[in-house]
Order: C-alpha cells, then structure tokens, then sequence
C-alpha cells in the first residue's frame, strides 16, 4: 500500500469538499500545514496504543526497585517493589517478575522510564486520561480532540475501506462515563473523525456488517433499491448541493465499508488459527484486543487503542490488594504484547507501526502525587502491613511512569530517562511530558508539533500553543 | 511598504550592500493567503501601510486598497506578477527603493510566495482587513419602517435589498414545502399528510399566518423542540456528572421558560442572576483538582455570559489580550470577578500579573458595577445592565440568532461574532428594537420572520466561495439528531389506526439523554457552549444508521407496525411517503417501492423501505 497516496489524496478530497464543512464553522486546514506534513518525512504509518488505564504502578512492572517480600507486620514505607526483578533482553535492564515475554522481545523497544504526569492537583483518573488523550486539561472552551481523531483528521485513513481510529475495548456505563466521554470524541474536529468503538473484540466483526439478522445479499439490494429510488425522484435537485452530496457520499461510504470483504476479514477473530488465537486468548477481552489491533495493522487501520476499559477501582486502579492484582494483571498483559511485537515484525510491519504501552500515571504505596506536589492522600496506608489487601502500590503517583514503546522508528533495546533507586522513586534524568509524549508520537507519523487546525478564528495546536517538541533521543 | 516618494524617507536599516538578486520563480503550489502570504504582509508591510497608516499614500488594509496602490502608481498587476511594482521593490538593491524600508528584507522564498499570490489572482481572506477590529454599536438604533406595498415589515425592509441584487421577490415555494419547513423549524416535528392537505387547501390568503401562529402556540411541542438549542447553548446536559461537582442541570426552569414564552430579558437575568432551578449555567462546569486560570467557574461564566447574549468572544482574552478582536485580558477579568466572592487575581496565561481586577462590565457606557458590593448584588447588577434596554447588542444578538436557525445563515456570520459586519443593517436593528418594543418576546419575533415571504423563498445552497455573502432564500439544512429521530418515529406511529399527529409515541428525542446514536448524528456533549451543530452528514454517521443496533431496531419496529397496518402494498408505499416526505410517488416510485415491499408485504421489505426513506435526502434535508 502506498501510504503518501492515500494521505495526500485524503488531504485534497478534504480540502475541496470543505464546503459544508465551512458552512457549519468547522475548522480548516492550511496549505501551508498540508505541505509541512508532506515534507515531515515519518517513521510510522500507524499507532497502537495499549491503554493500561487505572494507573500501572511503574515500580511493580517496568521499572523495578528494591524488593521487600511480603511479611505480617512489615513497615510500608520499606517497600519499593512487591515483586523480585528479573532479566530481559537488554542487557542491564530489569522489569518484574511476570513479564518475561514482553522482557524477551525489549530488544526490540524503547522503555521511557521517567513520564511525568501533569499536575492537576486532587487525583482524578479521568481528567489525567482526559489529558493523556488530548495533551489538554479540561474544563476547555473548545472540545478537544482525542490523539486518534488528530491523526485521523491530518493524515485521513490509511486503508479507506477501514475506519481510521478504532476504540477496541472502553465502554462508557462506569461511574465516571461522563468523563470517559469528554475525551473519546474529535471534539471541535467534527464527528467524521471520532473513534469508531469496538466492545468485545470477539464481535467486532458485527460492527462491520449489515445489522444482525440481515443478509448481504438483502442489504446489497436494498442500497441498490435506495439507488434507484433517488434516480427516480420526480423532485428536480438543485445543481451540486453540499448538504445532498455529503449524505450520498457518506453513504456511499458506509455501504463500502460494511460490505468489505477485507474490512470484515480484518474484523473477524474466528478466521485466525487456533494457536495463535489462545495465545492472546490468555489475555482476555484486553488479550484479544492486541490480537484485532494486529489484524486491522495488517489491513491498513491508522490509529488503534486496546483498553481492557478504565473501571474506578478495577484493573490497574489498584486502592488495595495491589500486589496479587498486579499477578493477573501482568499475566493478561504479557503473552498477547510479546506475540503482538512478534507478528507484527514476522509480517514486517513492525518498522512502521508505533506500539505505545502507557497509563495516566504510576503508583506507589506513600506517595501521592509527586515530591514537590503532593496531593490530598485517597488510599489510607497502615503503620504495618498486616495482610496481602495493604500488601501494593496503593496511591497514585505522578512523578515517573513508564512508557514502552516498539517499532515505528524508535530505538531498539533503549532506555530513556532515569529514576531514583529510593522512595520517592521519582525523575531524577530526562522527564518526559504527556505533550512530549504526544509530539513525539505525531513526530513519529510525519506531522509537526506545531500542527493546527482554526476554529473561532484561532488556531488550536496538537498540543498546547504547538510548543512542547519531539523527544527525538528515541528515534533510531 | 514600498511605494513612497522618493527623498522624504531615508532607509535606515537596509543592507548597506546588498547582493543583487534575481527574481525567484513562484512557487508551483496553490497559495493559501493566511497561511502564506498574510504573515509575511503582517511582519514586513503593516507598521507602515496598515490601520490607517498609508505611507505613501499606500494602504493594505483592504484588497481593494492594496491594488489601488499609493503615490507611485498600482501595486500589482493582477496575474502578472513579473511586471509587479511590489515584486520591483522587495528585490530591488536600491536602498532607496527597497521594501521594507525597515527591517529585515524578504527572503527569496517570500518573494515567490508574493508571485504566487499575484499570479494566481491575490486571493483575499473573505472579509479580512488589517485595519483595527470592527467594533459594532451597541447601542439600539432605531429605523423607520419604509412605506411599500409588503404587509411583512422584513419583506418591506427586503424591498430594497431585492431590487439592487436583481431578485425577483414574488418567488415562493409550493405549500408542501414551506409546512414540513415551518413544522420543523417551530416544533421540530414533520407535519402530517393530513395537516399537509388542510394547509394546501385552505384558501385564506393569510393561511401562512394561521399555521405560524398555531404552531407556536403549541407550547408542549414548540418547547420540546427549542430546548434542545437552548441546551446547546447553555451547556445543559441531562446526564452529566463530573467528578467535581460540575454540571448543575436546568431542565425543568428551561422547558417551563419555553411554555410560557418568558420574556428574553427575564430569562437572560434569570440565568445569570438564579432563580430556583436556573443557576446551572452560571455554576459552569467543574472538574476534580486544580484548573487553569482562564477556565475557573467564574471565568467560564464571563465567557458563556458573552457568547451567547452579546455573541463576543472572549475566550482568547481570558489568558491574554485578544489577537482577534480588542479584548483584552483585563476586561475579561473584570467581568468574571462580578461573579467571585472576593477580588480576583489576574492571571497571564496562567501566571499571576499582581494585579487584581475589578468588577465591571465589557461597556461601561451601558452601566456600572458597585465593586464593593456583595456577589449577590454586583451579579444582579450585571442582570439588569446586561437587559437594559440601551444595550442594542443583546437584542441583535438574539434576533440574530433566530434569524440563523430559520434562514441557515445569520444576519451577521458567525453567529457568535457580532461586531462582524451585517448583510442588512436596517433589518438587523430594525428587528432588534422590535424585539425590545414587544417585551423580548420571542414568538413575536419568530412569528414575524416564519409570516415573511422571505421565508417562502426556495431554499438555497450556500456559496462560500462568493466573494460576497447575497441573500437569496433559507439555506437547505439537514435536520438535527433529535427532528430526525422524532420524524422517524412520527412515521412509525402513524401506522396505527387513528394516530394521533404530533406524536412521536414516546418521549421526544430532545427530552431523553443523550445516547450512542444521537451523538453520532451530531447531538453535542454539551460540556462546551454550542449555538450551532455542524450539519453535514459523515460517514460515521451513516455507518450507524446502516448497521447500528439501536436504528437498526427502529426500523425493524417500524417494519412490523407498518406491515400490521393491514393496508395494501400501494396503500403502505403511498402512506409512507406522504408520511416521511410530504408527497405522493411517481408512477415509477410507486412500482420500485413495491417491489422493496414483496409480494405478499412482508415485514422486512417494508422495513427496507422505510430505511430508504429516512435515507432519502428529501427526508432529512430541510428544503
């Protein structure tokens, strides 16, 4: 697939049907922007993003510290890592017992050891993944786009039988869904680029055929059926009418889609071998999550996220029992990223897919916050640790996270940023932003940092005033 | 910028040798004026030649200036840009001819940026001009009311309108046409094939005036209806629970405000100065830790405040002073501490200054804030300053308003942008002051828009790319997420015998909460102001009425209702066109339908059908 075609021919189609767009006060790409995208030469065709959503306690996973095995009686505050360190691929790298096979494969990835979370004082898991989705903090005057509906937006689909940025796994009916919500949207970018959610990765395929309970064949005619019936309005239709067009023209689209039979073998999980399949199978609903994202990889899908969903207090958001959570945790995570890793560089596109392995923030069992901004205590920690439910990384901490990173022009078996070897186990070299984060991913996929889009006759950058810059120490 | 007389300036900072240089070719790509050409203008042309400065004579403030040139003659020849004085002097090696005369000169790639431009017929930013920001009067202004023959004062303040743009006013479209318009821009609901028939053959010569004044006095429906743009507006969801505390719903206040048609300058003085159950969109939206200055609950209400009852943006001006109008940060703060407890801080994109502001309005002439005073009493100030009479702009900015919903295009454009120049100033303030005359009632006003002949005309398509805006007829609209979703489920309901008209069936789709489907089709969030909805369809959108479980449904129970009507294959296809689109089929449509339906009707081609029409662009485009 020739990828610069299609985003080119995406970006002129855009241009010149901007019509209805302009009507409604949507916002307008530059010239001058669509040539800078052109120029900016990339390393990576699509994104994937691993969403471990609740906050993934860094020092329990990819960045280990000092480990003190649990005891009754045992005094919180000694307690750095719940689990024992063990090799990797990399030489002098450490992670976690419980990820050997996304160990095996970090000769192939770059681990940032030192995210910064912003600093949005009382914790909240919906405004951090707000910002970690946007780069903004809300409350905004201005709807703010997800990281996919920019990306969809500036380089358009990759595989236009494919929606560009597909949402596998989040569903909206938590007690924050409100929240949830406010980020999952292209915002000002209007709804042509809003994800496209997928629930159970299992299913997905209905999501790309005609409603349950109806043929193909049924649906074919009855596009056809609609066809004739427009040809056959006796109602004289004004010229070229945007309004009509875009409604054709969408449709046209729809009924692509939906009857594409390499849309739908992408979508479809029963189609892959039985190996395979179990392998993420071990993973669950997330597990199968990376197994979609491969296949739609392979398809020609632009922007992935798999999330096992973002619950208040389930899965990564660990207030107690943290270490045996983090057992299962690990277990779900690790065989379907390795194999993920693996697939996409048998198949050869590992080089330009960008894997993204991040959460809103780290934990830790004291602090909360960071050192030089602590924040209001939730979790309350005992003098002594008197049974497994205290025994974890309890409380959220903002001051290092981790962030894998694979393929799509990174560093292979690299290490970014540093943290220190006592609590607070914070940043101590090279922190890394949310908005660096985000300019570094776009970086990744030939657009600028500075990229905007107008609305209300201001310009709105890709992330604030289009000032935080690339990280380019990841780059290979 | 370069065109000067000769001797009565002396270059300062130009090269002392500068190299010759050769004309570049221009550049092959398309250029884009604000993005390429308008930058290098504001950086090297604008200290000399701009906002009302014209150094030799010359002034870029307007293409028109900018061709006209100065004292040496045109600046440009229009598609020539090799024979361009402009070009002559950004190249020349004269210091005393080179442009800019201060400053650094103009790289080689600015120059073939210029010829581009030039070559390519210097296309201007609609509208634009670098002269200082258009500030409309606030105040109202009165217009005497011509004399003519037109019973409608707008058809009367059109007339002259008309007769300079050459268009013929007689104009009008079909009856079918103006009910489903009128029933769907008064209670969002499509008329039935019986209302259709009583309009077409009712003979009063004020028919359209009946119909108007019925379908506003239809106070459940007319309020059903226009909550949703008020919701928009006021960022009124149903549903939403921000961890913080933020998003106070109005629903109640806001439906029974329709009902009884509240005056405007009460329901305005209500929302910033609560009433039981009116304070949500004041109290704003709020979200757990710590926030941005420019966005706490008091700035936010300064913000929504301006934006939709005096249509200014002052968003911008809320973390520095405004590089698109002249609102500075200053102003802003000043008009959100009348909403804080105690003095406010000013904050510079997000850093204190040190100084503290001081409540006041954004125009004192209209009224002064006691900035001693409790909260409770500068925020009803600020109620009563803002609805006083001597303020022109709130009037305008609501009749503006409505005048976009019913025509699809404002008066002024962008509807939140009122300083911007109006089409028709007379209509404008003529409408406002008898807004204001009439108690701010807002039916009035509609009524008086809905009974104009104006609103008969056919609709139009619009055309952005003209160089100026010309009134010529509603512009086609396609219906919002909740009309579409209460017209289908209309056709539904009229299968049943004796079905009430009106009817959805059910609650309307404006009084549920917001779901998958309706945000597809376009409904917003409501965590930020919006006044209008995009209205053009996407291909998300059109995905989940193909295969989307939640429309998918309604078809499917629209399949069965119809098929259970116990009419005959002629008869359903008859009814379900008069019912969704307002007329019969043709011959040919009537054959293709009913071969969709199957012989014997079975369920699933009457619910294919029905798909189709509510696909149908006569469906869901207003026309």
């Amino acid at each position: 697939m020739n990828s610069n075609t299609n985003r080119r021919d995406f970006l002129s189609t855009a241009s010149t049907a901007t019509l209805g767009a302009l009507a409604a006060g949507c916002p307008v790409t530059s010239a001058e922007a669509k040539a800078k995208i052109d120029s900016l030469k990339s390393t990576a065709d699509t994104v994937i993003v691993l969403w471990m959503a609740g906050g993934m306690a860094s020092t329990d996973t990819f960045d280990p510290k000092r480990y003190v095995p649990y005891e009754k009686g045992l005094d919180p505050k000694r307690v750095l890592s719940t689990f024992p360190a063990i090799d990797t691929a990399v030489d002098g790298l450490k992670f976690t017992e419980g990820l050997e096979k996304i160990g095996a494969v970090m000769d192939r990835g770059t681990l940032i050891k030192t995210y910064r979370a912003a600093d949005l004082g009382f914790i909240l898991h919906s405004r951090h993944q707000y910002h970690w989705h946007t780069a903004y903090e809300p409350p905004l005057t201005v709807a703010a786009p997800h990281i996919g509906s920019w990306i969809s937006r500036s380089l358009g689909p990759l595989n236009p039988d494919l929606p560009a940025f597909i949402d596998i796994g989040q569903t909206f009916d938590s007690g924050e869904k409100e929240s949830l919500k406010a980020f999952h949207t292209s915002g000002f970018l209007g709804s042509e680029f809003a994800p496209f959610f997928l629930v159970e990765p299992d299913q997905a395929v209905e999501a790309v055929k005609p409603p349950v309970g109806m043929s193909d064949t049924r649906f074919a005619k009855r596009y056809q059926a609609y066809k004739k019936m427009l040809a056959e309005s006796p109602i004289q239709q004004h010229g070229s009418e945007y309004q009509r067009e875009s409604l054709l023209k969408s449709i046209d689209n729809a009924q692509r889609l939906l009857s594409s039979p390499k849309a739908r073998k992408a979508f479809d999980l029963s189609l892959e071998p039985k190996e395979s399949y179990d392998t993420y199978k071990v993973g669950g609903r997330f597990g199968l999550g990376c197994l979609l994202a491969r296949r739609l990889t392979e398809a020609g899908a632009r922007f992935i996220e798999v999330t096992h969903g973002y619950y208040p207090f389930k899965y990564w958001d660990t207030h107690d029992n943290g270490h045996t959570r983090l057992k299962q945790l690990k277990a779900m995570i690790d065989a379907p990223i390795a194999q993920l890793v693996l697939d996409l560089e048998a198949r050869k596109l590992l080089d330009r897919t960008l894997i993204v392995l991040a959460s809103e923030f780290s934990r830790d069992m004291m602090m909360e916050g960071k050192p030089e901004k602590r924040v209001k205590d939730q979790v309350n920690v005992p003098p002594k640790i008197d049974g497994l439910q205290h025994y974890g990384m309890h409380r959220h901490f903002t001051g290092a996270g981790s962030v894998l990173l694979f393929g799509g022009g990174v560093k292979k078996g690299f290490v970014y940023g540093e943290t220190a070897d006592e609590r607070p186990c914070t940043t101590v070299k090279n922190p890394v932003t949310t908005e660096q984060l985000h300019a570094s991913i776009y970086r990744a996929m030939g657009i600028p940092h500075d990229h905007h889009y107008n609305v209300e006759q201001r310009p709105f950058y890709v992330t604030p005033d289009g000032t935080a810059e690339p990280v380019m120490e990841l780059f290979g | 910028m370069f065109i000067f007389l000769a001797g009565l300036l002396i270059p300062v900072a130009a090269p002392a040798n500068p190299e010759p240089r050769k004309m570049p070719a221009a550049v092959q790509r398309s250029v884009d004026f604000a993005e390429d050409i308008k930058p290098i203008l504001e950086r090297s042309c604008v200290n000399c030649h701009a906002n009302g400065k014209r150094k030799g004579g010359f002034s870029i403030d307007h293409l028109h200036s900018f061709i006209a040139g100065g004292d040496s003659g045109p600046a440009v020849r229009q598609g020539k840009s090799a024979e361009s004085l402009l070009i002559e002097l950004v190249l020349s090696n004269d210091p005393d001819e080179l442009m800019p005369s201060k400053g650094k000169r103009l790289s080689l790639d600015e120059v073939a940026l210029l010829r581009a431009w030039i070559d390519q017929g210097l296309k201007w930013e609609k509208g634009f001009t670098f002269a200082k920001f258009r500030n409309a009067p606030v105040a109202p202004r009165k217009v005497v009311l011509p004399d003519g023959p037109e019973a409608n004062p707008v058809d009367r303040l059109l007339a002259p309108y008309y007769s300079k743009h050459k268009i013929d006013p007689a104009v009008t479209v079909p009856d079918r046409i103006f009910v489903r318009r009128v029933f769907l821009d008064t209670i969002g609901l499509l008329p039935s094939p019986g209302e259709v028939a009583a309009f077409r053959e009712d003979k009063r010569p004020d028919k359209h005036m009946h119909l108007v004044e019925e379908l506003l006095q239809d106070k459940k429906n007319y309020a059903e209806h226009w909550i949703t743009f008020w919701s928009d507006c006021f960022r009124n969801s149903y549903t939403r629970q921000y961890h913080g505390g933020g998003g106070k719903r109005i629903t109640d206040w806001l439906k029974k405000s329709l009902e009884e048609n509240k005056p405007y300058d009460q329901f305005v003085r209500e929302l910033i100065n609560p009433v039981g159950g009116s304070d949500g969109f004041i109290k704003g939206v709020a979200w757990r830790g710590t926030v941005n200055a420019s966005q706490v609950v008091e700035m936010q209400a300064a913000q929504n405040v301006a934006q939709v009852f005096l249509g200014l943006n002052i968003k911008c001006a809320s973390c520095h002073d405004s590089f698109i109008n002249d609102w500075t940060l200053k102003q802003t703060y000043s008009l959100a501490s009348i909403f804080s407890d105690g003095p406010m801080d000013v904050h510079r994109c997000n850093k204190p200054t040190g100084d503290k502001a001081q409540p006041a309005f954004l125009y004192p002439e209209l009224g002064t804030i006691d900035a001693g005073s409790p909260r409770k009493e500068r925020v009803k100030q600020l109620s009563e300053i803002i609805t006083s009479p001597k303020n022109g702009r709130l009037a305008r900015t609501a009749v503006n308003r409505l005048w976009a919903i019913f025509f699809g295009r404002g008066l002024v454009d962008p509807v939140d942008e009122m300083d911007n120049p109006t089409w028709n100033q007379d209509l404008l303030d003529w409408l406002a002051v008898d807004f204001v005359d009439h108690g701010y009632d807002l039916k009035r006003t509609m009524s008086l828009l809905l009974t104009s002949r104006a609103y008969q005309r056919p609709s139009v398509r619009l055309d952005e790319d003209a160089e100026e805006f010309v009134f010529q007829g509603p512009v086609v609209r396609r219906m919002s997420a909740e009309q579409f979703l209460d017209g289908i489920d209309q056709v539904i309901v009229a299968a049943g015998k004796d079905a009430p008209t009106r009817h959805t069936g059910g609650k309307r789709a404006g009084m549920r909460n917001l779901d998958r489907l309706m945000r597809t089709l376009g409904r917003p969030k409501r965590d930020v102001v919006v006044t209008r909805r995009e209205s053009t369809a996407t291909t998300a959108q059109l995905i989940e009425l193909s295969n989307g479980k939640p429309f998918a449904n309604i078809m499917v129970k629209g399949g069965k209702a119809w098929k259970g009507s116990g009419h005959a294959a002629d008869a359903i296809v008859g009814e379900l066109f008069a019912n969704a689109i307002g007329r019969s089929p043709s011959e040919k449509e009537m054959q293709s339908a009913q071969s969709v339906l199957g012989s014997p009707v079975n369920a699933q081609g009457v619910e294919d059908l029905l798909w189709m029409l509510a696909m149908h662009p006569e469906f869901q485009l207003i026309h």
